[in-house]
């Protein structure tokens, strides 16, 4: 029986965001395209599960690069252009913050926020507005340079702001605006998607996450992330895209410095000129590429010098109640005992206590997300893979329970309420989950880490002398544009423009 | 603008692009390919597994234990009391999967060798695979196994303490795992079994059970038959006799055949307990599927043919009205993942391409986009015409 066809233009190993986000744009300027998905449906973790009747979100908490209808950003316009329509909500605010002294409720949009955080800590209307000017400026630079890059000189004229704070951590650049503390912490709560300190994390990244979600608010599917997984996978098969599930990719075939093909775990030998992968460059390098003596030492170098980021530790529950009922008021809340980001980082490494919670009730974006007289709630932290890295198969579940009840008894003392009073339904969902159901590496969802020393700026300076294996392209959050469901879209189209550009340089070349 | 000073800040791109291949330049070349979180997924959720028949013995006149160890030995992978382990079956040549609640705990799974056991009842002439276990399965024999799926188990941060088991018929294997992992100290719960069963001779694992019982774990059997030496409790398991045995804050885990499902739904409403408290396990494939509301009845003897595509690969296949696609499947050698078969686990997830369908509503476990885009869980739905549908390749 013959399941493939003899060639394809790519092979796409991944049929998640990333990968399908590729697969599109591939479709599109009409190259013959087979992604094998390891899972029998798309989306990786952007995805949903149905417990006792209830369809639960598993993993979104909020899209960024969505943007209002009409006034799309670069994710909610590739999908539009793809013809992939979603039914997009909008979170009615941008976070409820529950730090040492502060409990604010923020809304999106610059001035808005602004206001909001000067309500707060009164005086600071004037600076916080300029410092989120700033990431706007930033965040455009960096949209625009992403399409056409050009010299530095240019660079400097045009771009002044995005060249001048580029080799600087988000802490020194908010230094300069002498903010006091509490508007500072109410500044910090997003930090967590995107895993690092803010000594540590480049203020490019800061800026581009405070102007996309505090600028222009975030948003949801209707019909939870699988709508968006669903949908980008059907497009792509209307477009000719060759998807199939439950097909483990073991190895990338290479010959001679550049890629043929693939082999699955049922033993396809499937061709190819070109491969995107989603799994992490450290599987692919250390396991994957078939022979492994086409692996280059400076590919393993640069695995090697690279941080894992964050991982999930996530509790979602199906309340018996409605949230209102329960004194849950908000989207999306942040809670932590300090907005220390620093010394938050640090108790990410570890197994909990975690001291900084984030909290999502979909109820609030999407009244029909569960049945009338019920609501959905989830605590979720992002912990560091080095922790989940020390607990054995028979501690796993003890170690899970108690994590996930140190998270319900903390944000119960919160409300005054004991969750554990309403529990309908209730799903831990760990690393190890993670691991089993999309194979990541460590089951980090986060790539690396964006650091000073692995910087934005840096990855796009170097990202060509990155290519080790010809034809070989990576597509998720281990690439430049980093984690979370947005820049997974972008870190696909990132992938297929690469395969696109390389295509027609080698029709050039004929 | 300023940060700290004019060189300082235009020389921002290439200081990090410089510390960035700096880290490259000093990290080491080994490569490190551990993978711990990895690891343990695996070791929990490995897959199929082929597991070895080692013991077959008598749990009743009607029904057998069968105990199963991993091929070649070693430790076999953890799970929760209560959940299942989808079995492969192959008959004339073609394979056929079914779940069994494992009747063993888990506790006996991770010692090394570790094992599962399954105890299932000769059927009344519906069940070929259920015959095929009590009479033609041999020690040596080996199967395919993926284990610890489903639902129905015990969640301390959901569940009351206390667990009152709901059972009938070989429905008491979920519950026999839990009373041993209660005994054997390494589940946290009390546990109060109500076991149906028609005749005294009918009970399954009777044995077994009596010798667990402790402050902890209570089996009382309700025979429903007319046994004039049966001096414990009689009938069925009502609202009146699940309110004796309820003591204090008491969840509800009810598994046994559908039309004990059905009449167990209205005593529970009369109890009046949150519907937190109650949880049913599934319902298996439907028995007859006629019976559903909006089943076109007229269609039933209807056979129709199925086209299946995998990949670029096409068969073609018939397929009867009353029949899940999966038996359709299953029956032409086409091969399906398939585990709950009630609806839920999704693992049998196929796309209709074209054609109509009716799905079981006591089985419809689908996503909400999933519906929009017709997908079905074939288990779960019948052919109301001519289909084209597209599976995993297996």
């Amino acid at each position: 029986m013959k399941f493939y066809k003899d060639h394809y233009d790519v092979i796409v190993i991944g049929g998640a965001l990333a990968g399908l986000s590729a697969a599109l744009m591939l479709a599109d300027k009409g190259k013959d395209v087979l992604v094998l998905e390891r899972h029998n449906l798309p989306g990786g973790i952007a995805t949903s599960f149905v417990r006792g009747g209830i369809e639960i979100e598993a993993a979104l908490h909020e899209m960024m690069s969505i943007g209002p209808e009409g006034n799309r950003l670069k994710v909610g316009k590739f999908l539009e252009d793809m013809g992939v329509k979603i039914d997009w909500l909008k979170v009615p605010e941008a976070y409820h913050a529950s730090l040492p002294g502060l409990e604010v409720t923020l809304h999106p949009g610059l001035e808005t926020f602004a206001k909001e955080v000067d309500a707060a800590v009164p005086g600071t209307y004037e600076k916080v507005l300029k410092l989120l000017n700033l990431c706007h400026t930033v965040f455009d630079s960096v949209n625009e340079l992403s399409i056409h890059p050009m010299s530095k000189v240019q660079m400097l004229l045009k771009h002044e702001a995005f060249v001048k704070t580029a080799g600087y951590s988000t802490q020194e650049v908010i230094d300069t605006f002498d903010l006091p503390q509490k508007a500072q912490d109410l500044l910090a709560p997003y930090w967590i998607y995107v895993g690092t300190g803010f000594k540590t994390l480049p203020f490019t990244i800061f800026s581009v996450l405070m102007a996309d979600y505090i600028g222009y608010g975030s948003y949801i599917p209707h019909k939870f992330s699988h709508e968006m997984s669903l949908k980008m996978a059907e497009r792509a098969e209307q477009m000719g895209v060759q998807i199939e599930y439950k097909q483990h990719v073991e190895k990338i075939l290479v010959k001679d410095g550049r890629v043929y093909g693939v082999r699955t775990a049922r033993g396809d030998e499937i061709h190819a000129d070109y491969v995107i992968s989603a799994a992490y460059p450290n599987k692919v390098y250390t396991s994957m590429i078939e022979p492994m003596s086409e692996v280059p030492k400076e590919a393993i170098k640069m695995v090697n010098g690279r941080r894992l980021s964050l991982t999930a530790f996530s509790v979602i529950m199906i309340l018996d109640k409605p949230a209102e009922e329960l004194g849950i008021r908000d989207y999306s809340i942040f809670r932590g005992d300090t907005m220390d980001t620093e010394a938050l980082y640090k108790d990410l490494a570890g197994l909990g206590p975690y001291r900084y919670l984030t909290c999502i009730c979909h109820n609030y974006a999407n009244p029909d997300a569960t049945p009338a007289g019920t609501c959905s709630f989830s605590i979720t932290t992002l912990p560091r893979v080095d922790g989940w890295k020390t607990v054995s198969a028979d501690d796993y579940d003890r170690v899970k329970h108690e994590v996930a009840k140190q998270m319900i008894d903390d944000i119960s003392k919160y409300y005054g309420v004991n969750l554990l009073d309403h529990v309908l339904e209730i799903v831990i969902e760990t690393p190890m989950t993670v691991a089993h159901y999309t194979g990541m590496w460590n089951g980090c969802i986060y790539g690396y880490a964006h650091t000073m020393e692995d910087h934005i700026v840096a990855r796009l300076q170097t990202a060509e002398q990155e290519k080790f294996i010809e034809g070989l392209e990576f597509a998720g959050a281990h690439q430049i544009s980093g984690d979370g469901m947005g820049p997974a879209v972008t870190n696909g189209r990132k992938a297929a423009k690469n395969v696109l550009d390389d295509m027609k340089k080698k029709e050039a070349a004929k | 603008m300023k940060v700290k000073g004019f060189l300082k800040d235009v020389g921002g791109a290439s200081r990090v692009t410089k510390a960035r291949l700096h880290a490259f330049e000093t990290a080491s070349e080994k490569p490190e390919t551990v993978d711990p979180i990895g690891n343990v997924a695996r070791e929990w959720h490995p897959g199929k597994l082929d597991l070895v028949v080692k013991e077959i013995r008598t749990a009743s006149p009607t029904a057998k234990t069968v105990r199963f160890e991993k091929a070649g030995g070693g430790k076999l992978p953890p799970f929760y009391a209560g959940q299942f382990v989808a079995l492969d079956f192959e008959i004339d040549g073609k394979i056929v999967s079914r779940p069994y609640s494992i009747s063993s705990a888990p506790f006996e799974a991770r010692k090394d060798p570790g094992y599962i056991e399954i105890t299932v009842r000769r059927s009344k002439g519906d069940g070929f695979i259920a015959d095929f276990v009590n009479d033609g399965l041999t020690v040596g024999t080996v199967l395919k196994g993926n284990i610890g799926l489903g639902q129905f188990y015990y969640e301390p941060l959901r569940d009351a303490h206390h667990i009152m088991a709901l059972a009938g018929g070989v429905g008491i294997t979920p519950f026999a795992s839990m009373a041993k992992e209660i005994a054997n100290g390494t589940m946290d719960a009390e546990l109060t079994i109500l076991y149906g069963s028609v005749a005294s001779n009918d009970i399954i694992l009777k044995g077994e059970l009596a010798a667990l019982e402790s402050d902890r774990v209570h089996v009382v059997n309700v025979l429903s038959g007319d046994e004039p030496d049966w001096t414990g409790e009689r009938g069925f398991l009502s609202a009146e006799l699940i309110k004796k045995y309820t003591k204090g804050d008491t969840s509800y885990f009810i598994c046994g055949p559908q039309a004990m499902y059905k009449f167990l739904r209205e005593e529970i409403k009369k109890l009046d307990v949150p519907a937190r408290r109650v949880r049913f396990e599934v319902f298996g494939q439907a028995k007859d599927i006629t019976a559903f509301a909006g089943y076109p009845v007229e269609k039933k003897d209807e056979t129709y043919t199925i086209t299946v595509m995998r990949g670029i690969h096409k068969d073609e296949i018939p397929a009867k009205a009353t029949e899940s696609l999966v038996v359709a499947l299953e029956r032409a050698g086409i091969r399906i993942e398939t585990a709950c078969r009630s609806g839920e686990c999704g693992f049998c997830r196929t796309k209709v391409l074209s054609g109509e369908y009716y799905v079981c509503p006591e089985n419809d476990g689908r996503r909400a986009a999933d519906r929009d885009f017709n997908y079905v869980h074939a288990c779960a739905a019948y052919p109301l015409s001519d289909m084209t549908i597209r599976i995993p390749i297996e």
